[in-house]
This record gives C-alpha cells, structure tokens and sequence, in this order.
C-alpha cells in the first residue's frame, strides 16, 4: 500500500523535471544550511544587535560634511571645511581613483579587446588574449586593491591600479564583444584594401562601434565609482578608507550611516547623469536600456547589462 | 635606340590584364564547388558584367577575386601577384550592402579610400594631409553629395549611401574595382549617373572593373562584355538564350 504511494510519487517525480529539480534543489539547501549551522535562531537573536545598532547609528552624524578632518591622505589644504570634510574627501577620492582607472583602462582594454576580437585578429592571437582578460576578470577588485596595497602601500595609487586591472578585464570582455558585433563588410572593404590589420580595426571596427564602446566606458565608470567605495575598506584610498576609519576601533555607526547616504546620494546622482550623457550620443534611442530602480539599488553585473 | 623606334615591340601593353583566373573553382565546399574551370581575364580600361540568378555565386566570385576567400583550386590573380597577397591599394571592393562604416560621416567614409597611400604617421595620429582631404571633397563633388558631408551615412537615402561607396572606391582608384550589385533598386535617372562615373573610372583612370547587374540587358549597354554563371559555369551571356529561357515562365504566368 505505501509502497505502492512511494513508487507513483516517485513515477510523479520522473515525469515532472522542474518539481525533480526543485525537490533536489530544497535537499541541496537543507545540507548547506545544516552544514554552516546557519539558523533561524541567530536571526533571532541578532535582532536585538540591530536594536543596538540602529540606536546607534539613528540619527546619521552629518558632521562628517562640516568637521575638518585633519587626518586625510593625502592632507587636505583647502580653507573651507566642508571641502576639508571626510565625506567629501573621501568621494571625491572615490571618484577620481575611478575616473583614472576608467581611462587608464580604456587605454590599455582597447588594443587588448582588438586582439581578442575574432573578426579582427588571428585565432591563437584571439584566443590568447582573451585568456590574459578572463584571468584579470578572476579576481574582484577587492582582492586586486589588497594585492596593490601589499605592493605599494596604502593609499589612492593601491586604489587606482586595482580598478584599472579590474577594468581592463571587464571593459575589454565588453569590447570584444561590441567589435565582434560590426557588420563584416567594411571590414572585407578594408581587407581587400590591403590595409594592415591594425588599420582595420582603428578606422573600421572601432569607429563603427564607438558608440556601444562610449556607452560601456561611461557605465565601467558608475561601476568603478560603486566598486571604489569598497576598496578602501582594505587601505586603498576612497571613501572606503574614511568608513573604516570611524568603525575600528571606534565603532562611530553614527558617523559611517552619515558615510553611507552621501555615498548613495552621489552614486544615484553619477549613474543619472552617466545615462543622460549616454543618451545624448547614441542616436538611436533603443540601442540603450531604460534605468530602473532596480538596477540603481542592486549593483549591476556589466558582462550581463551591457553588452548589446 | 628610344622606345618608339623599336616599333612598339617592347613597348608597354596599354591594356594590361588586372584579372586573372585561371582553370579555378570557387565555393566553400571542396566537394561542391559553385563555379568550376572558371578562366576570367579583365584588362585595365574594362567594365566586364556579371550575371546570374541569386544564390549562384556572384558575390562569393567577387569576393575571392578580392583574395577575401582563397579558390578551392586554381589560381586567382591581380597584376600577376595572388590576390590574397595583392598589393596594397591594388584592389577595390564595393560589397552588396556597400559595406558604410555605420554612425560616420559621408566625409570620414570617402576619406577611408585614401588610407593606401597614407603613411605610417598620417594614420598613426590619423592626420591626413591637405591634399587628401581635398581630393576627398573632389571625389564628393563629383558623385553629387557635396552638401551631405557632414551628415552621418545612416541618415542618408540608399542611393547616396551607394555613391558614397563608390566615392570611396574613386578615390582609392584601385587597379582593378570590384562592384557588387551597384545598381540595384537605383531609378533610371541615378542609375545612369552612377554608370557614367564607373565608365569615367575605366576609361580616364584605366581602371579595370568587374560589376555584378542583376539587370542582363542593363549591363549590356554599358559594360564591355557580359558574362553569366548558369549551373557551375562561367558563359558568355548571350541574350536569345535567356529570352528562351524566361519566355515559358513569362506564359506560364500569365496563362
Ligand atoms: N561564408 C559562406 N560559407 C558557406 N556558404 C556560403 C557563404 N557565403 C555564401 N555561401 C553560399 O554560397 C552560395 C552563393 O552565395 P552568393 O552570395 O555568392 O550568391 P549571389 O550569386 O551573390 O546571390 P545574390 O544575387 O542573391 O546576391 C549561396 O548558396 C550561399 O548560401
Ligand atoms: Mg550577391
């Protein structure tokens, strides 16, 4: 008799793959959490500690937009304070150590992303060179900043040169795959021409896509200013840094929520202003994706948003 | 002693061949070729016509005279070189879709055809000389566009896309012009245009050109010979033939 229930549920799971997946999936889930002994308890009684947290962080301190802070990196020299602020400092950190790794990476992506594009390059030149972009892509740009902080010591250069590596990885996937995108006759155009491959992409590839590769670069830029405001956590400069400052050893929640909207404030306002200037030059409205709120609050993964 | 008093016998030929193919098959497919023993020769000053229904290989045949697809056998060659490994500036190709680099201007476009004879620093830091841009803007003249210059190629009409083309091609005056389907859904008037500038190109720059026309009795009025692919052969075109041919199915229509 149960025998006979066990083996029509089991024939019910044999026909049925998405409730098969589903039931496989819902045990997977149960180990994992037995496993990290994650439970609801803790939940529970971590509710409290956000109690405590809240009372401390509520209200946000904004006096980290008036107080000079007199402890910058490096010191800040203007007479009024609230461009002497932590907060301002700091994004205005974040911000440039972004903008240099934005350029800086455009620089070094563009021939790389012309070499690893199949249309444009020799397989094993193609193959190559992705296989150098895929392993820059590997690690995050925290764990890039925490190498650079070893190597050249804290501060906004650890900050610039991981973001750049970081961007070099992303931005030239996202090339790549924008110039693999041209239409092939110019190209034939410029191949029965006899030009060198090197003109080939320059006048002919690149200029053709430069509107997808603008859009990318302006949208690697939000990315680098969201991304920048982590590095500093591990010493790389940015706001980040001033974070870190006011949570160990003083635990100023206060102060770092105060931190925390500014960053929001400015990160909402850039990406606004990024999709306008985006906009502008890209003639045919469709080739751009609206903005949503949802991507606004969730970091967006490039590879997938922004490749066309 | 000079050149004349030889009587001529090693004197240059006026009309040397810019084409050459010979006994070659053309396809992808080693075991099915779309042209087979295909012997083509076109000479500088030339405007030779090809025709044929869609699908045969016309456009796969210009294209591996332009060395962009290597003949299965055979050989394939522009001014006794491979084409593959033609001379730099030797060839030039007008493909079906004209082959625009897309979000640029007509005058960037026409400006492309001159990168042949640019030097390493001119394309280096992408500063052409003052004689190429103003031959540029000759070349624009001549196909009638010169109000359009700035304005970026997606904006213009199909025919200006075509002479836009086709400005780019005159200005890298290539030995031998290879143009895919240049008149095609032209109006007579412009379509006549663009034939007085491509016998212009073969008779004053003595360029060598081969077109594909869909139009057989179109070409034949403009074009020195025409040629048709019909099965996996390389004919002469010869126009009771195809009347033959078309008549039936013109009955069968209208019946
Ligand atoms: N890259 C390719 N690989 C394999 N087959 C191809 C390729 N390009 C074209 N072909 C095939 O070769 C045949 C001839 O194509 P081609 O473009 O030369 O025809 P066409 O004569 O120019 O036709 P149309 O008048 O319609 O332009 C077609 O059957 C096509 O499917
Ligand atoms: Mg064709």
């Amino acid at each position: 008799m149960s025998e006979s229930r066990l083996a029509s549920s089991l024939r019910l799971l044999a026909r049925r793959p998405v409730l098969r997946a589903g039931v496989l999936i819902g045990i997977i889930t149960l180990l994992i959490t037995n496993h990290l002994q994650i439970t609801l308890w803790k939940l529970v009684d971590g509710w409290s500690n956000l109690l405590v947290l809240g009372s401390e962080a509520l209200p946000p301190d904004f006096s980290v937009l008036t107080e000079r802070a007199g402890w910058t990196h490096p010191p800040c020299t203007f007479e009024s304070d609230f461009l002497c602020s932590p907060a301002v400092v700091g994004m205005t950190q974040t911000i440039e150590i972004a903008f240099l790794a934005t350029v800086f990476g455009m620089i070094i992506s563009l021939p790389l992303a012309a070499m690893a594009a199949s249309n444009l390059s020799p397989y094993w030149l193609s193959q190559t060179t992705r296989q150098i972009l895929a392993a820059m892509r590997v690690l995050p740009s925290l764990i890039w900043a925490l190498i650079f902080v070893i190597i050249v010591g804290i501060g906004p250069l650890a900050g610039v040169l991981a973001m750049t590596m970081y961007t070099v990885g992303y931005l030239g996937k996202l090339q790549y795959e924008a110039l693999e995108g041209v239409s092939k006759e110019p190209l034939e155009v410029a191949r029965a021409m006899g030009l060198p491959r090197w003109q080939v992409a320059r006048f002919f590839a690149i200029p053709e896509a430069s509107n997808a590769l603008l859009s990318q670069m302006l949208f690697m830029f939000e990315y680098n200013v969201r991304h920048g405001s982590v590095i500093g956590l591990v010493g790389a400069g940015g706001i980040g840094w001033y974070m870190n400052h006011y949570l160990s050893p003083f635990q100023l929640y206060d102060k770092v929520l105060a931190l925390i909207i500014v960053m929001f404030v400015v990160v909402v306002a850039i990406d606004q202003i990024s999709l306008r200037v985006r906009r502008g030059f890209i003639d045919d409205v469709n080739e751009l994706r609206r903005p949503r709120w949802r991507d606004i609050l969730i970091s967006r993964d490039p590879v997938k948003t922004d490749s066309n | 002693m000079s050149m004349e008093s030889t009587g001529g016998v090693s004197v240059e030929d006026p009309n040397p061949v810019r084409l050459r193919m010979v006994d070659a098959a053309i396809g992808f497919d080693p075991e099915q070729p779309l042209i087979e023993g295909l012997n083509l020769e076109v000479r500088a000053g030339e405007i030779v016509g090809l025709t044929g229904r869609s699908g045969i290989g016309k456009t796969t045949l210009l294209r591996t005279a332009a060395g962009l697809v290597k003949p299965l056998s055979g050989s394939v060659e522009c001014c006794c070189t491979s084409t593959t490994r033609a001379e730099k500036g030797a060839i030039g190709l007008i493909p079906q879709r004209l082959g625009l680099v897309q979000h640029q201007t007509v005058g960037y476009n026409v400006l492309m055809g001159a990168l042949t004879e640019a030097s390493f620093l001119q394309t280096a830091l992408s500063l052409p000389s003052k004689r190429m841009r103003d031959e540029t803007r000759e070349v624009i003249d001549e196909v009638g566009l010169a109000d359009k210059t700035l304005e970026s190629v997606n904006r213009l009409s199909g025919g200006q896309q075509r002479r836009v083309a086709i400005a780019r091609a005159m200005l890298q005056e290539p030995d031998l012009l290879l143009a895919d389907e240049c008149l095609g859904e032209l109006d007579a008037e412009t379509a006549r245009g663009i034939i007085e500038l491509f016998r212009h190109m073969a008779e004053d720059h003595r360029m060598a050109i081969l077109l594909v026309d869909h139009n057989p009795v179109r070409a034949r009025t403009f074009c020195d010979r025409v040629l048709q692919l019909r099965g996996r052969r390389l004919i002469p075109f010869d126009e009771d033939e195809e009347s033959k041919a078309t008549l039936p199915l013109i009955e069968e229509v209208g019946s």
